[in-house]
């Protein structure tokens, strides 16, 4: 696939403060790449200057091969920017605030109403076309926003904090939409701290925290580079006690056993079930299969003691674990 | 009938698709804010407000009309005329200001110039639903306007003069507003913006009022004289520049980074200096009199310095792309060193144009003719001490364009307070050499001992010169350091 929106070597100095430092990632169409970064990260940043806001102090950034610092009246007609503030006028209805947006961008007469109408009808936005802004919810008001940053078809979609303040529904909807602009062909750029979501959402994803690019590549990739060089690993495991007969007493032997076992910490005991983490010790290297190791070694501990293990599972490492794993929490 | 029979949408006749044309055409900021603006309360009140207050003074002017007889029509006008210019040079102009902050407080705006609209359009369409909504009030005003040449004291090219002159008043005030607007970043700014906004509208309004009253009451008896056409046009000149040059300054402060901001505010700028100097020359030629020159000097110099430390504090924050595009010497693009050296040529090139003339013609007085040539020396020093200064200080903070103009600031009141003071002390308040470097009191010393003067104003000059170049290669290194 070949890349819509490539970034190279960006970088954007404010004086001493380097907001964002030589990072290089590409899109290809029809892709969604997640931003993951903490609060100060360089995310905006990074999306401001896509999004031709701003200018970076060195580094190129090419949509459709063509350079959109040095001519970024060519590349706004291709992307689309939705801030993290929705920007709508309070006491304009929703069909108008469309209709204004549509002439800003040119449209004309019967194209800027079949666009307007399209717009709505992609949103779910029909039913509202009359009501004020002003009136919507915050998830309507954010569908109101996107229809706005859809209005000229653009190539590339650039989505600071879209699920920011969303309730659950809201959020799933705004996930549907996503991927249904991607199966459009629609290259679209997301940042969120909500990773969860992310994860279901985006094909690829790029960590960045201080304005270095940590990780960067498919989710799948980037979970399982991250996972095995994860330093910790959750494991839960289910006892079994007919009628919940000496269940405590079998928690509590539980508990003991596993605070001797090497690397286990955390240890917490809920009825049936014991969670616990396995860590490795600060400035040990993780080596391939350590998990696997050590959870065979816990287990069989366990086994040996008569304990009555009916399930025993490491959680799969998400998102939010490559997140950890990859940042060191450090804001700029 | 039945009630769905009625909800069936009418379809469109010709002059609804004439108006969809109309509206296809029109910039789409005009529409926006027209709509925003007809949906308000606020135009409402005021509309039905003007209305009802000129059907009472319609009616106590026809109830009184015998009594004052032929100067009826003269105080109606102006009567009316308050009602309207409440309306248009306060409310329309503070609903401007407010529609354009909160665009930037929403950051709307940047959504907007993401449309390729651009900010001279977001602007333009701003001024343009103000003319509409002021077109709006005056038409329904313009019957009772009417109604005062009916009462006799007042002609119809007056009134119409003082209809079209209100209009244009307005959109000098919107452009002010607009561009207050554009300046508020910080809550604190905003707040203390809005005061200083208040204060600018209330003296416009009192303005506007007197001048609809002087329209009234001198029209008739001056417009034979060509001094009063002088007058009219530098009135004119000056609004229509001014208001020109604060609505290119707010699109430079809207665009952003990736775009060439400079230019049409530095072009509005070029000619409004050479207008402005051309109208001196007129004014010297209707009067015969070359002190005009003198005057034209003194004040293009101000001009000059104040002008000159908004453009020579310029920060080079555009694409570095296009900065390299246009060369280090083109005046006219973004950039300190650009401004600086633009305002410092079209000073010296209108100074020594001026000084050639008053040579030639060689009546003007010694006194009048050092000050012509010592003014721009003086503005010269003035707007290169704070950029060499600001230089000098190797902190960050000390190089904004806000701490250079904080720096002039007391550069004016040091240069201009302390040595008088010392002077009260030692000898006389306006010693001469004391106040050498005096902008103010030295110039008045040039003028008064004219005889003496002359070492002074070359002081000034060397001054002058010697900053002058300090300021230039501070700016020169500032780009090279930017540009590596």
């Amino acid at each position: 696939m070949s890349a819509l929106l490539e970034v190279k070597g960006l970088s954007r100095f404010y004086g001493s403060l380097k907001a964002v430092d030589d990072i290089t990632f590409s899109l290809p169409e029809g892709t969604i790449l997640g931003f993951i970064g903490p609060n100060g990260a360089g995310k905006s940043t990074t999306m401001r200057i896509i999004a031709t806001l701003d200018v970076p102090t060195s580094g190129e950034v090419l949509l459709e091969g063509k350079s959109l610092v040095a001519r970024p009246d060519q590349a706004r007609p291709l992307l689309g920017y939705m801030p993290d503030r929705y920007g709508t006028y309070d006491d304009m209805t929703v069909f108008e605030f469309l209709d204004f947006f549509a002439r800003a961008y040119r449209l004309r007469g019967n194209e800027r109403k079949a666009r307007v109408d399209s717009v709505m009808d992609f949103a779910g936005l029909l039913p509202l076309k009359d009501k004020l802004t002003s009136e919507l919810s915050k998830g309507m008001k954010q569908r109101v926003a996107l229809g706005r940053t859809l209005l000229h078809d653009p190539r590339l979609l650039i989505l600071d904090e879209p699920a920011d303040g969303l309730d659950p529904r809201a959020r799933i909807e705004l996930r549907e939409l996503l991927r249904a602009l991607a199966s459009q062909g629609k290259a679209v750029l997301i940042s969120s701290h909500i990773l969860t979501e992310l994860s279901e959402i985006c094909d690829t994803c790029a960590i960045i925290e201080q304005g270095h690019l940590l990780a960067t590549g498919t989710v799948q990739e980037v979970l399982s580079r991250t996972s095995n060089a994860a330093a910790f690993s959750e494991v839960e495991l289910t006892l079994f006690a007919p009628g919940g007969a000496g269940l405590e007493e079998i928690g509590k032997k539980a508990e003991r056993l596993l605070l001797e076992q090497p690397l286990v910490t955390n240890v917490t005991v809920l009825n049936h079930a014991v969670r616990f983490r396995l860590e490795l010790a600060a400035g040990q290297t993780p080596s391939s299969g350590w998990v696997e190791e050590a959870s065979v070694r816990v287990l069989k501990v366990l086994v040996n003691a008569e304990l009555p293990v009916t399930s025993f599972r490491t959680r799969e490492h998400d998102l939010e674990d490559a997140f950890m794993s990859v940042t060191k929490g450090r804001v700029q | 009938m039945s009630a769905e029979v009625l909800s069936v949408p009418r379809e469109p006749d010709a002059f609804d698709r004439f108006g969809e044309r109309l509206a296809d055409r029109i910039n789409p900021i005009v529409v926006k804010e027209v709509r925003q603006g007809l949906r308000t309360r606020v135009f409402w009140i005021f509309f039905s407000l003007m209305l009802v207050a000129c059907l009472f003074i319609s009616l106590f002017a026809f109830a009184a009309s015998d009594g004052i007889a032929d100067r009826a029509g003269q105080a109606t006008f102006i009567a009316y005329f308050v009602c309207l210019g409440f309306v248009q040079f306060f409310v329309i102009p503070y609903a401007a200001y407010r529609s354009m902050s909160r665009e930037a407080e929403d950051e709307t705006w940047v959504l907007l110039t993401l449309t390729g609209i651009g900010p001279r359009r977001i602007l333009a369409g701003k001024l343009g639903s103000s003319v509409l909504q002021g077109t709006l009030y005056a038409s329904a005003a313009t019957p009772f306007l009417l109604f005062s040449y009916f009462l006799n004291g007042i002609d119809l090219p007056t009134i119409i003069v003082g209809v079209v002159v209100s209009m244009g008043y307005q959109v000098f005030l919107v452009s002010v507003s607009v561009s207050l607007a554009t300046l508020a970043e910080s809550r604190l700014v905003r707040a203390l913006l809005h005061f200083v906004l208040l204060g600018i509208l209330l003296q416009g309004l009192g303005f506007g009022i007197a001048g609809a009253a002087l329209i009234g009451e001198f029209a008739q008896k001056v417009t034979s004289s060509s001094a009063f056409w002088l007058t009219s046009l530098c009135v004119l000149f000056g609004m229509v520049t001014t208001g020109l040059l604060l609505f290119e300054a707010a699109a430079a402060r809207l665009s952003l980074a990736t775009e060439d901001y400079a230019r049409g505010a530095r072009m509005v700028y070029v000619v409004q200096f050479l207008g402005a100097a051309a109208l001196f020359l007129w004014g010297w030629q209707l009067s015969g009199e070359a002190e005009v020159l003198t005057a034209g000097s003194v004040t293009l110099s101000v001009y000059a310095t104040l002008v000159g430390l908004f453009v020579g504090s310029d920060r080079d924050g555009m694409a570095k792309l296009h900065w390299v595009t246009g060369g280090r010497y083109s005046l006219l693009k973004p950039g300190g060193l650009r401004g600086y050296l633009l305002v410092v040529t079209l000073l010296l090139f209108v100074a020594a144009v001026f000084f050639g003339l008053a040579l030639t013609e060689g009546t003007l007085p010694m006194g009048a003719m050092l000050v012509l040539v010592a003014a721009p020396g003086f503005a010269l020093l003035m707007l290169s001490l704070p950029l060499v200064i600001a230089r000098w200080i190797p902190h960050p903070p000390w190089q904004t364009p806000a701490m250079i103009r904080l720096v002039f600031l007391g550069l004016v009141v040091l240069m201009t307070g302390v040595p008088p003071l010392i002077g009260e002390i030692v000898s006389d308040a306006d010693d001469l050499f004391l106040n050498a470097l005096n902008p103010i009191v030295g110039l008045i010393n040039i003028e008064r001992q004219s005889h003496d003067a002359l070492p002074l104003v070359l002081l000034v000059w060397g001054v002058a010169a010697g900053l002058a170049a300090s300021a230039f290669f501070s700016l020169r290194a500032r780009d090279t350091e930017w540009l590596a």
